[in-house]
């Protein structure tokens, strides 16, 4: 199938177009949307507190309200004007560089930092949500000794005396459980505990971890190396179930290299090339200026969504792939050195037989990669098993990447034991009653050490259990005593990134809870009494970097980093490397039988490990290709399935090595056959209000997969039994949400005529070539081709989404240079294209058949003559009627304000959403509403899918308002609360909304959203001080009854106005302004600026050939343009 | 037989006067008396330290922006902090009674809490800097401060009476010297020459003040 004969869907729901898919499509929202049941069940007392005063500070005059001015204003702080400051997020031993703004000292929003190589401004979800962590309610305030509250001095006391007695005996009996690290500042305190206390034992244990990785490099180099890849170097990428494009610690960076490498413009829209070249578009060279991404894995990933060409295969079958890929260079002539060992076997079977799908992936890809010897990256996800990582190390030797695409620094600390060795010596030792007081620094190895090793009973053989913690956890509630962590915005310390580059970690706010930090226990452990932490921090930069002076220091606390401070590249000897050989039986392709299905467990891109559980924004973020909120699911394809007889909302019981649990059935088109993937992270029962919580009465979000863990977290492995409970589970999830109207789908579904039906002769009047108006009759092969042809045309999806691949797109743009056949390529491009050419009485046939037919196409406008709105009358529309307006055109004089969305850039990885949620103070509103349709977000990202359900193509579109010229909003309000303004906003006005919903009613693009709930303010009270202080004070917090939705960020608008009128009336420099959703893209999808500038980069990109409008023929004109997907599959691999 | 007394026909003729006089009297009532202009004009709150602009702006002539020193740069033209007082008072008066507030909170480093006058709701985002930078002078918002004992509302601070300027800015605008000048008188036609020279477009549009 070729791109643009794609059908596209959001769910399997809409391919089959079952009811629930017909009821969704109907109704403006969710039966029951509007009614008010189900409020006390609903999970939003966590969702953050009142609105800011806002009914009492409105308009009432004489309630008296207080100034209250510093004593003595500290230096460069002025009331209501941010302040910046730079830190970073230790997540598994990375850090993340990052920017926090804080009003009036009161941390808002967190950014990426611009300065660091590994952020570029950009910044994950973890890291943007970690704001409404900070002011979590459900945080522990104060310490507990069994379950009873205690004071901070108590528990300081408490601790000395611990330490005492351990110090008497030089620590014996004393051991530390703490989450990996790779903080210099904490090694260095180690260091010193080492030579105070030196029986005491460290030990560190991620559930997520990174060891296959660490092992695989340590079976091929001797020693452990970090592999970094260098994407924007990489003209052809294979991935081996390695989502380098999500939850790679380097994902961040490698997402911009990558998505810089989709745009077959090269880079920029500016007609500079991704090397600084000038770019020439008359000659288009594929093979150089996209990348072309492959990706076998078992569960769709982030990198998975953006691949050309996906081979969807269990995880046990990832490495027999790439034994295949080996053995197809080899014989390719790539000859594998006496110190690599001896190259691996094609593995047997049917996978890999003949004609088999596996292997002519295996051999294009090899024959990819052999022209692209030198300029391409191997790479290997951090779960599979060593002996794999070794194989991509010495293929990435023989294609000659080392040194170029693929470069190696050392582990920051190699003499790490992995955290499945670390965590079941800890246990060992328990159970040996070697351990008399474990002190757990921020981890919950209850909830997430593998059930297997029974970590509960261990840790009951100790005597003095000691949890330091965010939250009163699982863990928390079993041990002895419970003391509160800081936060890492209240914290000093530092961290290093994956690039191995020195991060400081510094407060932006005293501890809220008096905590302290694991930095400093871990001194107080060592020393005996509580140091400065900021000098703590400072010797943790003396031992990784030297001793800095003040001023370089403060340097640093500025920069968020010590510049220049990144590893160098090793060379590791290589060693030899033993064979992977895989048999027959090992890798057959069929699916397995039920009980010997494959499990895979991962971590969540929502909540990570579940450490994020109690994060509201997390929570109700929908996963990016499932869609689903609140929960985790057993992903399953459909045919897998169909094989057990289930479907998505079942509940089974998965059996795993006598370990049993109940969860719910999620089919997940592109999920291998016979692999179920099952999220970790989920079904908390000590998170809190929001995550789950026992005591609390608050049942558990998804399902706890711990549980069927036994020696480590993450991982693969076979014996799984899937066996159907016969109750259904409701599951919220939002791809059906937002729906296109009944009209649009009709009109998208035109009407299809089977081919191997026939079908009654049907007239026509035409009008001949004489201009004598005579009847013409079809009969049925033209008929079917005609309508069909119709039917595809009047695709409204094609004018939601569209997608080419490199090839058509270059064909395009030839015929675009060939003035005459620019229209027959846009019909290629965008509609019949791939369809027989027709004689002249099929052409004929053709018009009869619609007549009517609208089948917008915008390329015609935009192109050779600047921006878009150069005759707004006038807008080109190739193939159909002028377009005519009722409306009066708005004229502008100023700015006109515009955005142009990259869906060839576009991973989906949803850090727009939060940006969003965080930037506008957009509610939570609990797993209850989401079900009806209430979900919030200002800005969603609608995942397509397109093709077999088994292996789709994903295409990934954020959509937001797209601000209208003729909005259909604006002309229903009947109190003028959106209106236009002569910046070509849509500006919404919340005070004047009475919430008659027409606005979203009218709105064909569906994104503007209806406080249902005052969800903001507690409905059962409470004090609710603490989340108020997350919000953000530039925007106005919406009351219920209101309607919203994206403005653009116009309070950044303004607030960039402002600042350019202030400095003498200067004009604004394009790329001032940014966009919250822009500001944190990894992939630098999103562009903002002023389309009245000719030369911003926003108008070039309109200019772009790729340009394309939402919905052209309602002729809404929108102001974002989006810019088509462009693919770069390989020619031999012509997908089935 | 009961028969109305003759004297209620004057209820008849003059009913409708009533019921049209009693509409117009709700009318008037409701668009004067819940007029900003009627309940915010004339707010004037005892402080928590008698200080008088009077003394301050008036007498001494220290210019505005000597104490509220960010309203150039920001949106807030910001309540000065107590050491700005004790720039001076560390000096003079020291031993007043009326400045023992200000003493405590110099040295306990607590704030004084200065009560509120001018205060406009919180979906409307008013920034001090745009205004001072495009012309528009302290007074023409604030009245004449420099003759205020106590300092009140004198303007309704109403979103009607902020756009009568954004409509028509002529008369209010100033050169950027004049700023603090409470003896100013508007000029249209000086303004009219600034807004042209300077390319000063007041925006109506609602996202301006509303996010």
């Amino acid at each position: 199938m070729t791109d643009s004969q794609i059908k596209y869907w959001r769910s399997l729901d809409e391919l089959a177009q079952s009811e629930d898919f017909k009821q969704a499509l109907d109704r403006e929202f969710p039966e029951g949307a509007d009614s008010v049941e189900g409020v006390d069940r609903r999970r939003f007392l966590q969702v953050m507190g009142a609105s800011v005063g806002l009914a009492s500070a409105s308009s009432c005059r004489w309630e008296k309200t207080t100034l209250e001015p510093f004593a003595e204003r500290p230096e460069n702080r002025v009331p209501g004007v941010p302040n910046h400051y730079a830190t970073s997020m230790e997540i598994g031993g990375v850090a993340e560089p990052l920017v926090l703004t804080s009003y009036d000292g009161r941390p808002v929003k967190v950014e990426g930092n611009e300065l660091h190589p590994e952020s570029l401004g950009a910044a994950s979800t973890f890291a943007q949500a970690a704001i409404l962590e900070l002011y979590d309610p459900d945080r522990s305030t104060n310490p507990t000794e069994g379950g009873a509250a205690r004071t901070t001095e108590q528990f300081e006391a408490a601790l000395g005396a611990v330490r005492a007695s351990h110090a008497a005996k030089r620590g014996a009996g004393l051991a530390f459980l703490s989450r990996v690290t790779n903080s210099p500042a904490i090694a260095e305190a180690q260091r010193r505990l080492k030579s105070d206390l030196p029986q005491a034992e460290w030990f560190e244990y991620e559930a997520l971890q990174r060891d296959g990785e660490i092992e695989g490099a340590r079976m091929a180099f001797g020693r452990p190396v970090r592999t970094h890849f260098d994407l924007s170097k990489a003209n052809r990428i294979a991935c081996f179930d390695a989502d380098l494009l999500g939850d790679h610690p380097g994902s961040t960076r490698m997402t911009r290299a990558f998505s810089l490498r989709r745009r077959p413009e090269g880079g920029s829209y500016d007609g500079v090339n991704f090397e600084g070249a000038e770019f020439d578009s008359a000659n288009l060279d594929g093979a150089t200026v996209m990348n072309r991404l492959y990706v076998v894995e078992a569960r769709h990933t982030t990198t998975g969504a953006s691949a050309d060409h996906r081979l969807p295969l269990r995880a046990e079958q990832v490495g027999a792939a790439l034994a295949a890929l080996e053995a197809a260079l080899v014989a390719k002539g790539l000859a594998v050195p006496e110190a690599w060992g001896s190259a691996s076997p094609a593995p047997t079977g049917t996978l890999f037989g003949q004609d088999s799908r596996a292997r002519a992936f295996v051999n294009a890809l090899a024959d990819d990669l052999y022209r692209h010897r030198g300029t391409c990256v191997v790479a290997v996800g951090g779960t599979q098993p060593r002996g794999v990582h070794a194989l991509a190390h010495r293929i990435n030797a023989l294609l000659g990447n080392v040194g170029k695409t693929v470069l190696y620094t050392d582990e920051p600390n190699a003499e790490r034991t992995s955290s499945e060795e670390s965590i079941e010596t800890l246990v060992e030792h328990m159970n040996g009653n070697q351990i008399e007081t474990l002190v757990v620094l921020d981890g919950n190895p209850i909830y997430d050490a593998p059930k297997g090793l029974d970590f509960g009973s261990a840790l009951g053989r100790v005597k003095n259990s000691i949890h330091i913690g965010l939250y009163r956890n699982e863990t928390a509630r079993v041990c002895g005593w419970h003391a509160p962590l800081a936060h890492f915005l209240e914290s000093w310390g530092d961290a290093l990134a994956w690039d191995g580059s020195y991060c400081v970690v510094q407060p932006l706010i005293r501890p809220i809870f008096a905590g302290r930090s694991a930095l400093e226990v871990t001194s107080f452990f060592a020393t005996g009494s509580w140091s400065d932490a900021q000098e703590l921090a400072r010797a943790g930069c003396t031992a990784r970097l030297g001793a800095l002076s003040d001023k370089q220091w403060q340097l640093a606390l500025h920069d968020g980093m010590a510049s220049g401070t990144a590893s160098v590249p090793v060379t590791p000897a290589p060693q030899r490397v033993s064979a992977l050989s895989y048999s027959g039986a090992q890798v057959d392709a069929a699916m397995p039988a039920n009980g010997a299905l494959e499990l895979v467990l991962y971590g969540d891109p929502c909540v990570h490990d579940g450490r994020f559980g109690n994060n509201a924004w997390l929570q109700e973020l929908p996963e990016f290709m499932t869609k689903l909120t609140w929960d985790n699911a057993a992903l399953m394809s459909p045919a897998t399935t169909d094989a057990l007889g289930v479907t998505t909302g079942d509940m089974v019981t998965l059996t795993i090595s006598g370990r049993t649990l109940d969860t719910v059935v999620y089919a997940m088109p592109g999920q291998a056959a016979g692999s179920v993937a099952l999220a970790l992270g989920y079904g908390r029962t000590g998170a809190g209000a929001v995550g789950g919580d026992s005591e609390k009465g608050v049942p558990a979000a998804g399902f706890d997969a711990y549980a069927l863990t036994s020696s480590r977290a993450t991982g693969h492995e076979t014996g799984l039994t899937v066996s159907a409970i016969g109750r259904t589970y409701p599951l919220a999830m939002t791809a059906d949400h937002h729906l296109i109207d009944t009209t649009g789908m009709n009109e998208r579904d035109g009407e299809w005529l089977d081919p191997s039906q026939s079908y009654p002769d049907k007239t026509f009047e035409m009008e001949g070539a004489d201009g004598e108006m005579t009847a013409v009759a079809l009969t049925t092969p033209t008929l079917v081709r005609a309508y069909n042809k119709k039917a595809r045309e009047g695709s409204r999806v094609a004018e939601l989404v569209r997608s080419a691949t490199h090839s058509e797109f270059e064909g395009y743009l030839e015929g675009v240079a060939d003035d005459g056949g620019r229209e027959s390529v846009v019909d290629k491009l965008h509609a019949g294209h791939g369809e027989d050419v027709l004689t002249t009485q099929d052409a004929h046939a053709d018009d009869a058949a619609h007549a009517e037919d609208e089948h917008g196409d915008d390329h015609g406008d935009g192109h050779g003559h600047g921006p878009h709105y150069v005759d707004p009358n006038k807008i080109k529309r190739i193939g159909g009627p002028e377009l005519l307006s009722l409306w009066e055109r708005h004229s502008y004089d100023g700015h006109r304000w515009g955005m142009s969305i990259d869906l060839s850039s576009c991973v989906g990885c949803n850090a727009c959403v939060v940006a969003c949620q965080s930037e506008n103070n957009i509610p939570v509103v609990g797993k209850e509403q989401v079900l009806r349709g209430r979900e919030m977000h200002w800005l969603r990202i609608d995942r397509y899918f397109s093709g077999d359900p088994e292996s789709p193509k994903v295409v990934n579109q954020p959509v937001g308002c797209i601000q209208c010229e003729d909005a259909p909003c604006e002309q229903v309000c009947p109190v003028a609360a959106t209106v236009h303004s002569d910046e070509g906003l849509n500006d919404m006005v919340y005070n004047r909304c009475i919430g008659t919903r027409y606005c979203s009613n009218n709105c064909p693009i569906k994104v503007r959203r209806f406080n249902y709930f005052n969800y903001h303010r507690d409905l059962k009270g409470g004090d609710r001080d603490l989340e108020k202080m997350s919000f953000n004070p530039e925007v106005t917090v919406r009351a219920r009854g209101v309607m919203e939705k994206c403005t653009y960020c116009v309070q950044r608008i303004q607030a960039k106005k402002i600042v350019a009128k202030v400095d003498d009336r200067r004009p604004i420099r394009d790329g001032e302004i940014v966009t919250a959703c822009q500001q944190t893209c990894p992939a630098d999808a999103i562009r903002f600026g002023d389309l009245a500038d000719e030369s911003s980069v926003v108008s070039k990109a309109h200019a772009s050939e790729r340009s394309y409008d939402l919905l052209k023929f309602l002729n809404i004109r929108p102001r974002t343009a989006y810019l088509a997907r462009i693919t770069n599959p390989n020619p031999l691999l012509v997908e089935a | 037989m009961f028969h109305f007394p003759s004297w209620t026909l004057t209820i008849r003729d003059t009913a409708g006067l009533l019921v049209g006089g009693g509409l117009l009297y709700v009318a008037i009532i409701v668009t004067f008396g819940f007029s900003p202009k009627t309940t915010d004009v004339g707010y004037q709150p005892t402080q928590p330290v008698p200080f008088s602009h009077a003394i301050h702006a008036g007498e001494l002539g220290i210019d505005c922006r000597y104490c509220h020193n960010t309203v150039e740069r920001a949106g807030h033209a910001a309540i000065p902090a107590t050491a700005t007082c004790m720039n001076c008072h560390g000096m003079i008066h020291t031993e007043s009674e009326k400045l023992e507030v200000v003493r405590d909170s110099y040295e306990s480093g607590e704030s004084i809490p200065w009560v509120r006058v001018h205060d406009l709701p919180d979906y409307a985002y008013f920034n001090h800097s745009v205004h001072l930078a495009a012309g528009v002078g302290c007074s023409s918002c604030h009245g004449r401060i420099d003759h205020m004992e106590t300092v009140f509302q004198k303007e309704p601070l109403s979103m009607g009476w902020c756009l009568d300027c954004h409509r028509n800015p002529e008369p209010h605008i100033r050169p950027a010297d004049q700023i603090t000048n409470m003896n100013w008188e508007n000029d249209a036609e000086l303004g009219a020459k600034l807004l042209a020279e300077r390319g000063i477009a007041p925006s109506q549009n609602c996202s301006t003040c509303h996010r």
